[in-house]
């Protein structure tokens, strides 16, 4: 009996995400994005994702270079920069998905902690998070946009 | 001029390990509170994609890197613009000398972490006084 159609192959058995996140040290959006990052990567879909420290496309060898062609990517900015868009798309390779934070700030919300997050500022990384999940299933169960 | 440079305090992302968390907020806690107004931080991310206006400020100001690993990402890629940093500090050696205050998770460091946190930050917010003064001193004294 041929069971090809019912059995996944390694490379989809092995399929994770990767998620990248800018550093974001100088704007209080950047922790939110890291947050978000982490909440994902450690609570939601740890078996689904992997990341990457963003300077390692420099410091590191070809083998972090490599990330995005290995994993489809999504990359999660603080602000309009979108530096760890650009530069996994320069370093690495096409990203898959590109989430700005900005984009999930509500009117009046103005974020305004890089360290000890205040509770608005956790709820904005909730969304993010969410965001980021919704994507994370999506790519898994239907690839690329 | 001496009078008008600051220091830049750049951690490494690391995004993956508790000793990165703990770079991060070392970094919070010398420019947020024991070294404000002397010391502020860029985003290394900016760096990495090549801003010419974060370049400009880490070539114009003091430097020190906090790096959580042996990968020292802050350090490389301030050099990769030519600039070595005025101090460059490997988070995991404080670590290793303080065993009885480990960071306990990545998104939350802990009560110990916090005061692996305090310890490091207490050195860099000194790295910051002796670079201010000294460098000044030293321009004064070419100057003469």
């Amino acid at each position: 009996m041929d069971n090809k159609i019912t059995q996944k192959t390694e490379s989809e058995k092995n399929k994770k995400v990767g998620i990248v996140s800018c550093s974001g040290e100088d704007l209080p959006e950047g922790s939110i994005s890291r947050l978000a990052t982490l909440e994902v990567l450690l609570k939601r879909k740890p078996f689904d994702t992997t990341t990457i420290c963003l300077p390692l496309y420099i410091a590191g060898g070809e083998g972090d270079r490599m990330f995005a062609k290995n994993y489809p990517t999504i990359t999660v900015d603080g602000c309009e920069k979108l530096c760890a868009k650009k530069a996994t798309e320069k370093f690495s390779g096409k990203v898959t998905h590109s989430i700005n934070v900005k984009d999930f700030l509500k009117e009046g919300e103005e974020p305004v902690n890089r360290c000890n997050l205040n509770d608005m500022e956790k709820e904005i990384a909730g969304r993010v998070a969410d965001e980021i999940e919704k994507n994370v299933d999506r790519i898994l169960n239907e690839g690329q946009d | 001029m001496s009078r008008d440079k600051k220091v830049i305090v750049i951690p490494c992302s690391g995004i993956g390990k508790p000793i990165g968390t703990v770079s991060r907020e070392t970094t919070y806690e010398t420019i947020e509170n024991l070294a404000k107004g002397k010391a502020e931080t860029v985003c290394l991310a900016l760096l990495v994609s090549g801003d010419k206006d974060t370049i400009k400020k880490v070539k114009d100001n003091y430097v020190i890197t906090l790096d959580g690993c042996a990968r020292r990402c802050a350090q490389k890629n301030v050099e990769q613009y030519g600039k070595t940093p005025d101090k460059s500090h490997m988070i995991l050696k404080f670590a290793a000398a303080n065993p009885d205050k480990k960071p306990r998770g990545l998104i939350d460091i802990g009560n110990s972490g916090r005061v692996l946190v305090n310890t490091i930050a207490d050195t860099v917010a000194k790295d910051v006084e002796d670079l201010i003064e000294n460098k000044k001193d030293a321009e004064k004294k070419n100057n003469h």
